[in-house]
């Protein structure tokens, strides 16, 4: 094979590369997927009780809604990719899938750059600590500790803005903000007490106490404004009737109790999210 | 914590573990075996007198080798989608893989076609092979098993490194590992476990590996 036939192969493939995706864009994301009888939803299953692996299947509070949400689109299947959490709004950035449904927090730098549906749960940060460790009773007892959290999480922004507001009240702030790949490595680095916090959602820490009975409490007091959880969408004229769709599901399932069942089932407790319009983030 | 608790807890795991680690399996068995043809043929391009050819695998070898296996996978799978071509996780795995150890084994190979004499190849041509065949019927069985415990640990090597396709939505060994840790909350015994998996694939594949030497050994 001489070198002019391997140039002129590869050029010839990336030309076939650039020129397939032109057909099919005169409709949008919402009409392709019905067309398709598929959808690709992107979740990062290791966050229980919204979303986890049991016996090889994705379970949790968001897969309930999701398909309750889904009853909209019959016949369509559902191709459902489980990857860390640092990849979902990338991916769906990148048009590797059509949502993301997983509990991500909405902030302000998140609302500019993607189109979220309407809230599925409350995302305010509270405080994790072990059992026995009786130093911290209030938030502002985290000066000179050392607490954790996720990358690229919301209450890791949540704890880097309590640590500033500690240190403008004059205390000497947080002594170090440990962040970590995933919250399990956190909660274990907790337990073998190399932190002394975790800075975590509140409605993820009732089922880990449940699930750890001795090993951690939680402060009754949260830090950081009120946030909340939702799917993420892409934010132009393609993907907006495919988001529009899951906000109108996600409304009914509020108005009708479906919410607030699934809420008792996965979290042992209800909270209130709003089901007109997505509060704007202060966060 | 009570041992029949833990035991009882570890069985629940394995059937999970048990479809990860199939998944780790194949993946790295497509990539050695694409990467040994891949490491052949970039090989044979270094040695040839076409110094842009020559150029060319020696720039491929030391971009693979000098970028981390994580940025590598992430390029196989979101640069063919900006281009309008979707692959699956899984795909863009085996490619990125097999791209991957094919650099090692070019290298690990190259070494292998040195030592064999060069009056052979010479030999070949006087008795009328092709350059083709002499390659696949007189290198490269020998090439194998001169560097055969070279290949295995390279083997090993890309066994691990698939612990990082779950960025691109694999889910391996480690990544049902960090899904049962997060359901368990009990990340200790998961990934210990998963650490077991990992190295009863990787003792197999070394056991296989000395077995296949010593029947060479015994055949020569």
């Amino acid at each position: 094979m001489s070198i002019r036939t391997i140039v002129l192969s590869l050029a010839g493939t990336f030309m076939l590369c650039v020129a397939l995706p032109s057909h099919s864009q005169d409709k949008d994301l919402l009409e392709r997927i019905k067309e398709k009888k598929e959808i690709v939803i992107a979740t990062e299953a290791r966050y229980a009780p919204f979303e986890s692996v049991e016996n090889g299947k994705i379970v949790g509070y968001d897969e309930d809604l999701m398909n309750y949400v889904l009853k909209a689109l019959p016949g369509v299947k559902v191709t459902q990719l489980d990857l860390p959490f640092q990849g979902l709004l990338p991916g769906l950035d990148a048009k590797r899938f059509d949502l993301v449904v997983s509990a991500a927090t909405v902030t302000k730098d998140r609302v500019n750059r993607f189109a979220f549906a309407l809230p599925v749960a409350d995302a305010t940060t509270g405080v994790l600590l072990r059992a026995n460790d009786h130093s911290i009773k209030s938030p502002s007892d985290l000066n000179g500790k050392v607490v954790g959290s996720q990358v690229g999480a919301a209450t890791l922004l949540a704890l880097i803005a309590y640590d500033k507001k500690l240190k403008e009240e004059g205390g000497p702030g947080v002594k170090e903000i440990k962040q970590y790949v995933g919250f399990d490595e956190a909660y274990a680095d907790l337990a073998a007490g190399r932190l002394d916090a975790v800075a975590q959602s509140v409605p993820n820490l009732g089922p880990l106490l449940k699930a750890r009975p001795g090993v951690f409490a939680v402060l009754p007091a949260t830090i950081g404004p009120k946030t909340y959880f939702a799917w993420a969408g892409r934010k132009d004229a393609d993907s907006a009737s495919l988001v529009k769709l899951f906000s109108d599901g996600i409304a009914r399932a509020n108005h009708d109790g479906t919410m607030k069942q699934l809420q008792m089932k996965w979290f042992g407790m209800t909270m209130d999210v709003p089901s007109d319009s997505m509060p704007t983030p202060t966060m | 914590m009570s041992a029949p608790d833990l035991l009882a807890r570890c069985l629940g795991y394995a059937p999970q573990l048990l479809d990860g680690a199939v998944t780790t399996l194949y993946l790295s068995l497509i990539a050695v075996v694409c990467g040994f043809f891949a490491g052949v043929f970039i090989h044979v391009l270094s040695a040839s007198h076409n110094r842009l050819l020559a150029g060319f695998a020696r720039t491929y070898v030391s971009v693979i080798r000098g970028t981390p296996m994580l940025a590598q996978l992430l390029v196989f799978y979101y640069v063919p989608t900006a281009l309008g071509l979707p692959l699956p996780g899984v795909m863009s795995a085996a490619i990125g893989l097999s791209l991957n150890t094919a650099a090692y084994q070019s290298q690990i190979l190259g070494a292998g076609f040195r030592s064999i004499p060069r009056g052979q190849i010479e030999a070949a041509q006087t008795f009328n092979l092709t350059r083709r065949q002499a390659l696949w019927h007189i290198e490269i069985p020998q090439v194998v098993a001169l560097t055969l415990p070279a290949l295995v640990s390279e083997m090993i090597d890309v066994v691990k490194a698939t612990a990082v396709v779950s960025v691109i939505a694999v889910t391996d060994l480690m990544r049902v590992g960090q899904q049962l840790a997060s359901v368990s909350y009990r990340p200790l015994e998961v990934y210990t476990l998963a650490a077991c998996y990992y190295l009863a694939i990787t003792t197999l594949l070394s056991l296989a590996g000395r077995a296949l030497e010593r029947r060479i050994a015994r055949r020569t």
